[in-house]
């Protein structure tokens, strides 16, 4: 497993990642505490792993795809009654393409 | 009219879930005076212990009412009549807000309500209240909520435990008889533990999660909360089954779990792991827990011990992939469809300001500590070091259970390692507050069911809980197990010493 370094330039690239502006002093508190996280999830390195199948779900083949045909969902109005702005029918949101 | 307050502490809702439905089917107290009754235990208790978030006091009474009405009018009543219910926050209800105790949900009014909400309301519940959380269910003490720390009953200086904290109080300070939680690596089981409830958590994809605002989804469940086994097992027959708006809900039949209770266990295997009976287990945990299964073997059930070695590793692998799946859930809070909005600078101009200022200001510290880390497991150059590492070593955890099944019935060992701790001891060293999650994860990982009966309590007097994991779809056998120790569990009678007999 490589070592990263948990740094504060490596907490601000995944908080980009995460769209998560970071204020000031935040970056450098979760470094310190991420870097003390990680280490210890690496003891995993310790279990041999080879040809062992990931989990990603249990039970998977015990769940029956449903048939596909519409069935009710939210009118458009609950849809958009806890938006914090609405314009025109719709969710609306800054400017994104000029 | 039967004057519960003689027979039971905390007056009607102290008669239990099985209790009040029994007295409201039969006409001898009203839905309403129970509603009342739960209302008053909570206007009694709350100030202090902040086990709920809300209170729709006049919907809870209106849905009571009509109760009563159905009955007058000769109808049959559902399984539950008259009992109220307490919900935990991050499960929807339709008009009431649910903010799963987070500031970006703040206000959130949803305009559905979750599928067990309405398996309630059909079997004839009252919806009480929303109860208090870590914040996107993510803590095991209730100090993440962004609304204040909830207080255990039975020591208003410590925890709870979480991250179901408010439904674990709400239960043990019997302001309500039963209420819901939602477990993704012991949230409903730990708290359960740490406030001498009865806490369970089902097999994974038994109970619906539309509608349970997603933490870890292939981890998470709702399950009951009950001052007894039976009525935990009776709540559970009403949520189970299967729900096509939940594509991991399993198409298994509906049973009738409560049948299970007071059955006998004699010649049942109860499987004894040694990993869980290991370093950083308090000892009078340990004699407590131990004295549990002594009860069961004079009961007939042959104990063994197994062995699970993959345990040690369950917290690591736990927080690789509970924290992936968050990073991406909890992605869906963006400002844009619900929720906190930020205008703060330049976030009224810039679509990505506002997404990264809305959650700055709406996620609380541990929420955004596992977006990163969850983030950083599945990025580019580290995702098969970390985030593929333990999927296979869940694979691992899950071969432990499936191999220690083949010889038992049933895994039993300590709910938590500690008793409830004091608020504030782990709050700045969150490897510490995951540590504590270590006999509640691997069940998780696995997907098997797992509850916490209670057990006899510490010398100080703090609960203490017996975990009792069973294989995939076989709850009964576990309900079994927890009824027949329950049945001589010195600490089935016992009450928070702040709940005294309801003046009548």
């Amino acid at each position: 497993m490589p070592g990263p370094k948990l740094d504060r330039a490596l907490v601000l690239h995944v908080a980009k990642l995460a769209s998560l502006s970071l204020s000031e002093g935040e970056a450098d508190r979760f470094a310190g505490e991420l870097a003390r996280i990680v280490a210890y999830v690496e003891q995993l390195d310790a279990v041999d792993t080879a040809d062992v199948a990931p989990t990603a779900h249990v039970l998977l083949d015990r769940m029956p795809l449903r048939t596909d045909v519409l069935v009710p969902c939210l009118s458009h109005e609950d849809a958009l009654s806890q938006a914090p702005q609405v314009e025109g029918g719709g969710f609306a949101v800054p400017t994104f393409v000029e | 009219m039967l004057d519960s307050s003689v027979i039971s502490p905390a007056g009607p809702v102290g008669l239990g879930v099985t209790g009040i439905a029994a007295s409201v089917r039969a006409g001898e107290t009203s839905a309403e005076s129970v509603t009342l009754a739960a209302l008053e235990q909570i206007a009694r208790y709350d100030g202090e212990l902040n086990a709920f978030l809300e209170v729709p006091r006049e919907g809870a009474l209106a849905q009571a009412r009509a109760i009563d009405a159905r009955r007058a009018r000769g109808e049959a009543l559902g399984p539950l009549a008259g009992v109220p219910v307490a919900i935990k926050d991050a499960i929807c209800v339709r008009g009431v807000v649910t903010t799963a105790a987070s500031k970006i949900l703040a206000g959130y009014e949803p305009p559905y309500d979750a599928t067990v909400i309405e398996r309630l309301r059909a079997a004839d519940a009252v919806i009480l209240g929303k109860t208090n959380m870590d914040e996107f269910a993510m803590g095991s003490s209730s100090e993440n909520s962004a609304f204040g720390v909830t207080r255990n009953p039975w020591d208003r200086a410590r925890t709870p435990g979480g991250s179901s904290s408010g439904s674990a109080a709400a239960v043990a300070a019997r302001m309500a008889p039963c209420s819901l939680g939602s477990d993704t690596g012991g949230s409903i089981r730990q708290p359960a533990c740490l406030t001498g409830t009865v806490g369970l958590k089902p097999t994974y994809g038994r109970v619906s999660r539309f509608g349970l605002i997603a933490f870890a989804s292939s981890l998470d469940q709702i399950g009951p909360f009950a001052t007894d086994v039976r009525g935990a097992a009776r709540v559970l027959s009403v949520l189970a089954g299967h729900d096509p708006r939940d594509a991991t809900s399993l198409a298994a039949p509906t049973e009738d779990f409560e049948a299970a209770c007071g059955r006998s266990v004699r010649g049942l295997r109860v499987g004894v792991p040694e990993e869980y009976f290991a370093e950083g287990l308090d000892p009078e945990v340990g004699e407590s827990v131990r004295g549990a299964i002594r009860e069961l073997e004079a009961e007939g059930c042959v104990v063994t011990p197994v062995t699970m070695p993959h345990t040690r590793f369950a917290v690591a692998t736990y927080y690789v992939l509970a924290t992936a799946e968050a990073s991406s859930n909890l992605a869906r809070f963006d400002g844009v469809r619900y929720g906190l909005r930020s205008h703060d600078g330049d976030a009224a101009r810039d679509l990505r300001a506002m997404y990264g200022k809305t959650r700055d200001a709406g996620f609380g510290a541990e929420v955004k500590r596992r977006i990163l880390l969850g983030t950083f497991v599945l990025s580019a150059g580290y995702y098969d070091a970390y985030y593929r590492k333990a999927q296979k070593v869940r694979t691992l955890i899950r071969r432990d259970f499936e191999r220690a099944f083949e010889g038992v019935d049933v895994i039993c060992s300590p709910a938590s390692p500690t008793p409830a701790f004091r608020l504030g001891e782990k709050v700045d060293d969150p490897l510490a507050m995951y540590l504590n999650d270590i006999y509640t994860l691997p069940a998780s990982l696995a997907g098997v069911p797992a509850m916490s009966v209670p057990c006899a309590p510490t010398r100080a007097g703090l609960p203490v809980g017996l975990h009792i994991a069973a294989r995939a779809m076989d709850e009964a056998t576990m309900l079994a197990v927890a009824s027949a120790w329950e049945a001589r569990s010195p600490a089935a009678s016992l009450v928070p010493p702040l709940v005294v007999p309801a003046k009548a």
